[in-house]
């Protein structure tokens, strides 16, 4: 009985997940000029990017506001909230800009007509999602520590026990080994990365809100991320990690007079963090690019053949889709953990000693 | 490409997120779980330790206790079987003794019967001597008349031992 209503919760979330993207799709694709052509490009960047408001499935006049915050020209700053910009309304001078070199942000708009882009610190779309994601994970790992705290040594139940399998497995069996008597030090940021990413993962395939936005997938998220593990790489390197590049004990000829080894030392330790950055970024934007294609189908094939042909192609879209959507569950899982995986061999590459080899 | 252009927005609240979160679970968090995982691991590690001693321990005494029943076993198959060598010897000797006594009262038996024996030849020879006497008595009492009359009263004697024997 209880398997049974965990299989049907299961199918309705996959089923309002399919149904949400087609439904974002069927408007993006709709609500254009009226022109039955199809522009999935737009569609999808649209979707992938970021916007000002929080767009609720199955009403498209309607949008969760956010606050914007923006700094205008004259240094003085701006806060209100997005649905004053909605359909090109201008306010306070703002505005959405609709193509150009802004396309899709808050602009000011200057005595002389042309368009300033202001410092934007604006909650928008994303940064809404990263905080639910944040505050997702303070409540997640809280209510394992506040378990553990009341009931001890007793064996795991319930969602400590399901979370102690993801610490185990990433504390225990990836970052321990690697570490060695460090684990403890540094486990706690890769322990916070992990769940992080995990869980900014997750929320961005689940269509509807607080799901929907699009964070891992997003350059700006994915490089904050690479970028405290590069200062934490290199910021608590050892002598000898900075030895091993300025001085690696190769014949001299390859560091004097031309400092070859040196330039691709110095290379080897912005590759890394870039590695991660992209690595990120590009599986989890690939896995909803193709979720929202398939879909699409649906609509392309529509424009082209007609709607017949079109809707004859839904229940292939659907299936592909869901297909999709869960191998991007799967991938989700492997992300978070590889880039966890490597900022901790990263780390650790960073604190040999000379004994070591 | 507006998705390949970092928004400084996005990563200006990105890293603020991210540092409440990594300093709020690093100090309040994640060390008491890592903690609390660790010790109920060597918890769990000590118990299975116990508890494999606490095998061998037992496996030992059973063993100890199997060799003691089988020492028992031999004890008891050597008792039985001294038992009944000397239950065997017992009986032998028994008839051993029985068959010595059996001799001797047979021996015994033999003596007191050739005892009887002579004492028996002793009375007759004594009592046929007083025969004799007293046929010669009346043998000489009658050495009357004609010798024919004393012959047959001779033989009339006679034929009386004879009755009599």
């Amino acid at each position: 009985m209880k398997k049974a209503i965990t299989a049907i919760i299961a199918v309705v979330i996959i089923a309002l997940m399919a149904l949400g993207y087609a439904d974002t799709a069927a408007h993006r694709a709709h609500s254009g000029d009226g022109n039955a052509e199809v522009n999935p490009q737009e569609i999808i960047f649209e979707h992938l990017g970021d916007a000002y408001g929080w767009e609720v499935p199955f009403n498209h006049s309607k949008r969760i506001p956010l606050p914007v915050i923006v700094r205008g020209q004259d240094g003085s700053w701006h806060a209100f909230m997005s649905n004053r910009l909605e359909h090109g309304a201008q306010y306070d001078g703002f505005q959405i800009a609709q193509g150009g070199d802004y396309n899709n942000k808050v602009v000011q708009v200057l005595p002389d007509g042309s368009q300033y882009r202001p410092l934007d610190l604006s909650i928008t779309k994303n940064v809404a999602g990263i905080f639910i994601a944040a505050l997702l994970v303070l409540l997640m790992v809280f209510k394992v520590r506040n378990w553990y705290k009341k009931n001890g040594m007793k064996a795991p139940r319930g969602f400590a026990a399901a979370l102690e399998v993801v610490v185990d497995f990433v504390y225990t069996d990836t970052i321990r080994p690697i570490m060695g008597k460090e684990a403890p030090k540094y486990a706690p940021y890769l322990l916070t990365v992990f769940f992080f990413i995990l869980t900014m993962n997750l929320l961005g395939l689940i269509v509807i809100f607080p799901g929907g936005a699009n964070l891992t997938g997003n350059l700006a998220v994915t490089m904050v991320l690479a970028l405290i593990t590069f200062l934490v790489t290199n910021l608590t390197g050892t002598k000898h990690y900075w030895k091993e590049i300025f001085w690696p004990e190769v014949p001299t000829a390859l560091k004097l007079p031309v400092p070859l080894m040196q330039i691709i030392e110095m290379f080897g330790i912005f590759t890394k963090p870039i590695a991660l950055m992209i690595r990120l970024f590009a599986n989890m934007m690939g896995g909803h690019m193709v979720v929202i294609v398939f879909m699409l189908l649906i609509f392309i094939f529509g424009s082209m053949f007609g709607t017949a042909i079109g809707g004859a192609m839904t229940p292939l879209s659907v299936a592909l889709s869901l297909f999709m959507l869960l191998l991007d569950t799967l991938v989700s899982f492997i992300q978070a953990y590889v880039f966890t995986i490597l900022s901790t061999m990263f780390i650790s590459m960073a604190h040999v000693h000379e004994h070591h080899e | 490409m507006e998705l390949f252009k970092p928004e400084f927005g996005l990563a200006f609240w990105m890293f603020i997120a991210f540092l409440c979160l990594f300093l709020i679970l690093a100090k309040w968090a994640w060390p008491f779980i890592i903690k609390s995982m660790e010790e109920r691991a060597d918890l769990i590690d000590k118990g299975v330790a116990y508890a494999q001693e606490a095998k061998a321990h037992m496996d030992n005494a059973k063993a100890e206790a199997d060799k003691l029943i089988a020492e028992a076993r031999n004890e008891q198959a050597e008792i039985l079987r001294e038992a009944t060598k000397m239950r065997n010897e017992l009986i032998e000797k028994a008839w051993g003794d029985a068959a010595v006594e059996a001799k001797k009262v047979t021996e015994a038996a033999q003596v007191s019967l050739e005892q009887a024996r002579k004492e028996a030849e002793k009375q007759l020879r004594t009592e046929v001597g007083d025969l004799a006497l007293q046929i010669a008595e009346k043998v000489i009492r009658h050495n009357i008349a004609n010798d024919d009359a004393q012959r047959a009263l001779v033989n009339q004697y006679l034929n009386e031992v004879e009755a009599k024997n």
